[in-house]
């Protein structure tokens, strides 16, 4: 039963984009930014997508050079057998770790807010097989699932918004520069890592129909992301004022604070559903990438038997930490301090040696050829 | 071979199915008690709090037509306990059913244990609770919580979560009482720039309440005579950093609800004094407010000047000394009362917030901020302390959108 290689479109491979980066709006990220701007956390979003917009762009530019091939295909062309492996290798440890801590992150808001007495394993165990399962059907599976789902996600989402602004007040986004502008700068340049799965995102360049499409779907997605993470910091910002930074997961407090007047006053499952399948679909695609990376590394063709095995081992991994807060508090932003600046670094270093290597002419003289 | 799978897949879903109960979080209406009001004493015993709990039975009015069950529609239990969390707990060894705070409506503190500096850190185990919502109200009670509770009784809604929700909801409405939900308290004490109004409440009717003018009353004042119940929403309780400091009466609280333009106030009924002869002193409007007040700042100079605009639309709906209406003089005459009563009332109001509550009773500091440009500028400019000193101005926009239903009516019927 050897699956084909369909290919993904362009639609298919922004709505998971959308999926991967963008569902970090509704964990604690916003509560995390907060903390850290106060009222201006909404620039942090917008100024560290500008911040990561170089590398990206780098790393796109030197993926041009080489049509069809994954990242983990460039980076050992580029940088050598052995160094290339290495290289690999870390990529493929910080994903693993940000990916068991991101999806044991879940099931803790899961359980949180939803089913408090379900012990936490369960929950999780669940979460895990149901994306090894969505993983193991393969991307294109994946693909065209999250552009069905897409957009009721988005407009569930900014129904959300839009009913929380019932209660909330514009003019707690003043003073507009909030903890300084020097301050802002400062963060945002911390928090790159918000974008690092559009890193992880270039693995998938041999599934879609040609490069142009995944250039140009990688900007749209970007675009829309950094809006959106932006966007919803702002919303939750006008809604909670200074009681953000002390809120654990603001989208999940505001979906249960909102109501539809006094006949519907509880709707926060109807935001739940919705949610909770675009998370599903994250994590699907996350796994499936990180599979890829595996089978990448160790040469192993039908990686996608893997899927159950590496599933199997983030939930053991992801159920090491003792509780949500060491989670939330302690080992995400870890792993997004390191892998921030190690993907642009990396970045940096294969367009370094692009250019040193004398790709770029290459690919010119072939042109013109 | 294909039968196999056919079984295999029929038997996945079967397992499906099973999981559709919640695993462990399988919940029977039966087996649930939900609270919908909390009170909160303090207690005799050191370092514990007295919790009340008002439980609903979910089963009564659940079911349409006859065949209902003749259940309790409550139950009440007081004790004391460490915590309003935990109590849950210990509640169980009186109460049959699992208690859930799923439904919470309303926490009920008495005015004692409101002005114990104490009760925020009481409170503050909310915010951990992963059952209680944030738009539960929060209500002060001039009685023991657990008295209160046990003296409402309501004739007409006998389901407690409806008879607080329309309570509470009409109340708020009308002006009488401020929308204090717990998500506006954390909120406003996390600021800490303005002080916080908490709905006032009583189940205990005073003996013999002195006569007040139109909502000057707190609860439980007002004298009313019939049969009805005995619990009443009027006015407000003060909050300063979590702690009560004070009580405005039904008309400040609707004056507040005028000038906060963040709370959800309808429309109201008012008395405005009759600047026209006549043996009635006054004649009442209906003030509509929809659009949001206009603040102006003038923060440079060592008193600060606020201006404050507040567009306001009137209907007239009753005329007692049967003026002409139609008549463009009486109505610019009209129109002059209501904007220097509203004028005087509000300033004098707001006078009294500085000298007495020491505070803004509304977030009047979110329109201060905007003349800063960071957070160190303005946490430096210091607003509790700028606002006591500060100079308030306010100009109501008076718009009168309907003189009434028969405007031309005239005096002769008088004489």
């Amino acid at each position: 039963m050897k699956q084909q290689r369909g290919k993904l479109g362009i639609r298919e491979y922004v709505s998971i984009a959308i999926m991967m980066v963008g569902l970090k709006a509704t964990e604690e990220t916003p509560a995390r930014l907060y903390n850290m701007a106060q009222n201006a956390a909404w620039m942090i979003p917008l100024l560290s997508a500008v911040f990561f917009f170089i590398p990206l762009f780098l790393l796109i530019k030197t993926m041009s050079l080489f049509k069809g091939e994954n990242l983990f295909y460039v980076v050992q062309k580029l940088l050598g057998r052995y160094f290339g492996f290495f290289v690999c290798l870390v990529i493929f440890v910080l994903s693993s770790f940000a990916f068991s801590f991101d999806t044991r992150d879940y099931s803790n808001i899961i359980r949180a807010f939803y089913f408090n007495t379900t012990p936490l394993l369960v929950l999780f165990a669940i979460l895990m097989t149901i994306c090894a399962y969505g993983a193991k059907k393969g991307i294109q599976h994946i693909g065209s699932v999250s552009y069905l789902i897409i957009f009721y996600v988005i407009i569930s989402f900014i129904v959300a918004l839009l009913l929380s602004t019932q209660d909330s007040n514009i003019q707690a986004l003043l003073p507009i520069w909030g903890a300084g502008k020097l301050a802002i700068l400062k963060q945002s340049s911390q928090r790159i890592s918000m974008f690092a799965e559009f890193f992880m995102l270039t693995m998938l360049v041999p599934y879609l129909k040609s490069n142009k499409e995944f250039r140009k779907g990688t900007w749209i997605a970007y675009f829309c992301v950094s809006i959106q993470t932006s966007v919803a910091t702002l919303f939750f910002i006008c809604l909670m004022d200074q009681s953000l930074g002390g809120m654990g997961y603001p989208f999940h407090t505001t979906i249960r604070y909102i109501s539809l007047g006094s006949y519907i006053p509880n709707i926060e499952i109807f935001f739940f559903v919705i949610w909770i399948m675009g998370v599903f679909i994250r994590f699907a695609a996350f796994l499936y990438i990180i599979a890829l990376m595996f089978g990448h590394i160790f040469k192993i063709k039908d990686f996608e038997y893997l899927i159950p095995l590496l599933a199997t081992l983030y939930l053991l991994i992801g159920n090491m930490p003792n509780n949500p807060i060491e989670v939330a508090q302690e080992l995400k932003p870890l792993i997004g301090t390191i892998s921030g600046p190690v993907f642009s670094a990396i970045a940096l270093l294969l367009w370094l040696s692009a250019l040193l290597k004398g790709e770029f002419k290459h690919a010119k003289n072939k042109n013109s050829m | 071979m294909q039968k196999t799978r056919t079984v295999c897949k029929f038997l996945l879903i079967v397992v499906i199915a099973f999981s559709l109960t919640g695993c462990w979080d399988r919940e029977e209406m039966e087996d649930k008690s939900y609270v919908i009001g909390l009170g909160i004493d303090r207690s005799y015993h050191k370092g514990k709090i007295k919790v009340t709990m008002l439980l609903a039975n979910p089963e009564v009015g659940s079911q349409q037509g006859g065949g209902g069950s003749t259940e309790k529609p409550r139950e009440i239990v007081s004790f004391d306990a460490n915590d309003i969390i935990a109590a849950k707990v210990t509640a169980n060894s009186v109460v049959s059913r699992i208690i859930s705070y799923d439904l919470l409506k309303i926490i009920v503190v008495s005015e004692e244990f409101a002005k114990d500096p104490k009760f925020y850190n009481i409170l503050n185990d909310v915010v951990f609770d992963k059952e209680i919502r944030m738009n539960a109200y929060l209500a002060v009670s001039k009685e023991k919580a657990a008295k209160y509770f046990l003296k409402n009784k309501p004739r007409m809604e006998t389901r407690p979560h409806k008879y607080f929700q329309y309570m509470i909801d009409h109340g708020i409405e009308n002006g009488l009482i401020p929308d204090s939900t717990l998500f506006r308290f954390f909120k406003t004490t996390d600021g800490g720039a303005d002080l916080f109004l908490a709905m006032n409440t009583s189940a205990v009717r005073e003996k013999h309440p002195k006569f007040k003018g139109e909502d000057e009353y707190f609860a439980g004042q007002l004298n009313a005579s019939g049969e009805f119940d005995d619990t009443q929403f009027i006015g407000s309780a003060v909050f300063r950093n979590g702690v009560m400091i004070g009580k405005l009466t039904g008309q400040e609280t609707s004056m507040v609800n005028i000038l906060d333009d963040t709370t959800n106030m309808s429309d109201f009924f008012l008395d405005i004094p009759n600047p026209f002869p006549g043996k009635r002193k006054s004649f009442a409007v209906r003030v509509i407010k929809k659009e949001n007040n206009q603040v102006k700042m003038d923060l440079k100079g060592s008193r600060p000047k606020i201006f404050i605009s507040i567009p306001l639309k009137f209907e007239i709906m009753s005329n007692p000394s049967r003026i002409d209406f139609a008549k463009r003089k009486n109505q610019e005459v009209l129109k002059k009362q209501i904007a220097s009563h509203f004028k005087t009332e509000l300033e004098k109001f707001l006078k009294k917030t500085q000298k007495e509550l020491k505070g803004a009773p509304y977030p009047l500091s979110f329109y201060a901020r905007k003349y800063f440009g960071t957070n160190q500028e303005f946490e430096k400019f210091n607003w509790t302390k700028s606002y006591l000193k500060a100079e308030i101005s306010v100009y109501p926009e008076v718009e009168i959108i309907d003189f009434g239903k028969s405007p031309k009516k005239n005096l002769k019927v008088e004489k």
